[in-house]
């Protein structure tokens, strides 16, 4: 039983680790196809983050020790949340007792601060830009995370991310309940949110647009490639989460070896997930910077009033 | 078979959406389009619940919703609304505070009539206890927020009849239809709105200190 639970670990950890990149190559590339370009290869990512290891490292002047360890700091949350949630097999492994849903939601933020206090510390007024922005707007995307995981407590009444996984999976009609709807609406707004798509956030170093890539514009090398490393991560938790706890709980295995499908599958939902974000990509301009707010205004909107008024008909 | 209760109170969610919608928007154009989505949202509830129930009375209010509420009041607003040429917008509309401040007053609001009112009187609604008015409700406090918040008349006018919106799901809600009301309620809607848009040409904004002076 201990052997079993140990490769369900290893195989959910070494998805994550290892595919994560290859869902945003395949982002790139689905993206550049519908605008008629040729576009990157879907492995591009690997390359990337390959070709900054062997690249030298670069410190800034004047920059602290958050600075050089963050990355790491991250790439280390980013792995334990991808023990704690149900992202490829739905069955708990080892480590997953270690925190509950609003846990793996504190860490999300814990991540978000070691971030912008790297910024800070670089000392660079590019990222401290990036990081005044991410400041700006943060503080409702948080609150947003933390209602949306309230709304998944109060369904299920566990604040355990297995047995909701579990629950909705065979609860056909609670997929449809009022806060549970609302709960994923505002959630897939936080995913195109924190994972900086478009219509909120353009990809690239665009001054104007610049959040996420602003606050690790003086990372390089090494630090670099475990920087961006650890934002592939981020994205796949996300997705992840978006597609086994709210909008897609069906299909996963837990038996041994039927867990192995789960690879394939989380591979085809990711598809889905993949085609809906190309979608909305290449649809949306992007929102003026100040309009963020308006947009993360909505989900919480979403996200804390349905939640409400689930009480009050309960 | 989605159940009954599920497919209403999703429809009736979009109707509190719309009234977030409208309290979003800067252009008065984009107002009534909102006000007339609530309506046709208002209209299909009473078409669905006519569905379930076999009932000829909300067939009729839903037809009377949509012609009403949905083509003629809009046709009215919309024939105020000046050129086509110019937009006509409010200025410093900060759409995140004012949501969060309506989302604010819509919960203290609804938590204050519930723990004080529905917890006395003895209201029945087609879905048993009075749970589903909380959409009614919601609907209510958004369109007196909107009077409150803006200072062109066409929002404030707006508002109303968001208020007014919120009367008729409450109406459609009840046991029975009572469809007097709801006839009434039409009328004076209609009334208001013909005499708004003739105040709307004298007078387009309010200022505070102008409402003081006598």
């Amino acid at each position: 039983m201990l052997v079993y639970t140990l490769i369900r670990t290893l195989t959910q950890y070494f998805f994550v680790v290892l595919m994560a990149p290859l869902f945003a190559g395949i982002i790139a590339n689905l993206k550049a196809k519908v605008e008629s370009r040729k576009g990157p290869s879907i492995f591009q990512p690997y390359y990337d983050l390959f070709k900054y290891m062997r690249k030298q490292v670069l410190i800034p002047d004047g920059s602290g020790l958050i600075f050089k360890y963050a990355p790491f700091i991250l790439f280390g949350i980013y792995s334990l949340i991808a023990l704690i949630v149900p992202i490829v097999i739905p069955e708990p492994v080892f480590f997953t007792a270690s925190a509950d849903f609003l846990g793996g939601a504190i860490l999300f933020s814990l991540a978000a601060f070691v971030k912008i206090a790297a910024a800070f510390d670089s000392r660079s007024n590019f990222t401290a830009l990036g990081a005044v922005r991410a400041l700006s707007f943060n503080f409702l995307s948080e609150a947003t995370l933390i209602t949306v995981f309230f709304a998944v407590s109060l369904i299920t009444d566990t604040n355990n991310p297995y047995i909701t996984n579990s629950f909705l999976a065979t609860h056909y009609l609670q997929n449809i309940s009022l806060e549970h709807i609302f709960a994923t609406i505002a959630f897939f707004m936080l995913f195109l949110y924190e994972t900086g798509k478009l219509p909120l956030e353009s990809s690239g170093l665009a001054e104007l647009g610049m959040i996420e890539e602003g606050m690790s514009y003086e990372y390089s090398g090494k630090l670099l490639s475990i920087s961006k490393w650890s934002g592939y991560m981020k994205q796949y938790i996300l997705g992840a989460i978006f597609l086994n706890v709210f909008f897609i709980p069906w299909g996963l295995q837990s038996s041994f070896p039927g867990f192995l499908l789960d690879i394939p599958v989380m591979f085809l939902k990711w598809l889905l997930l993949i085609v809906i974000v190309v979608v909305i990509e290449t649809t949306f301009a992007k929102m003026r910077l100040f309009r963020i707010q308006d947009y993360l205004a909505t989900s919480f909107t979403f996200s804390i009033l349905f939640l409400i008024f689930s009480v009050v008909i309960a | 078979m989605i159940p009954v209760d599920y497919a209403i109170f999703l429809i009736a969610a979009f109707a509190t959406i719309s009234g977030f919608y409208i309290q979003g928007q800067e252009y008065i154009g984009s107002m009534v389009n909102g006000q007339l989505i609530q309506s046709s949202i208002i209209a299909l509830i009473s078409f669905v619940l006519a569905y379930y129930e076999h009932s000829l009375d909300l067939v009729i209010l839903g037809v009377l919703i949509a012609f009403l509420r949905g083509f003629l009041i809009t046709y009215f607003l919309d024939k105020r609304v000046p050129g086509r040429m110019t937009y006509v917008y409010e200025t410093n509309v900060n759409v995140a505070s004012l949501l969060l401040i309506d989302l604010a007053f819509i919960v203290v609001g609804i938590f204050i009539i519930y723990s004080l009112v529905f917890t006395r009187a003895d209201l029945i609604t087609k879905f048993g206890p009075s749970s589903i008015l909380v959409f009614p409700l919601s609907l209510f406090f958004q369109g007196l927020f909107l009077i409150g918040s803006r200072r062109s008349t066409f929002s404030q006018i707006i508002g109303y009849i968001e208020e007014e919106n919120s009367l008729v799901l409450f109406a459609i809600f009840l046991v029975p239809v009572p469809i007097i009301i709801e006839a009434s309620v039409f009328l004076d809607v209609l009334a208001l709105v013909v005499i708004s848009s003739i105040l709307v040409i004298e007078k387009f904004r309010h200022f505070p200190m102008e409402e003081l002076r006598g």
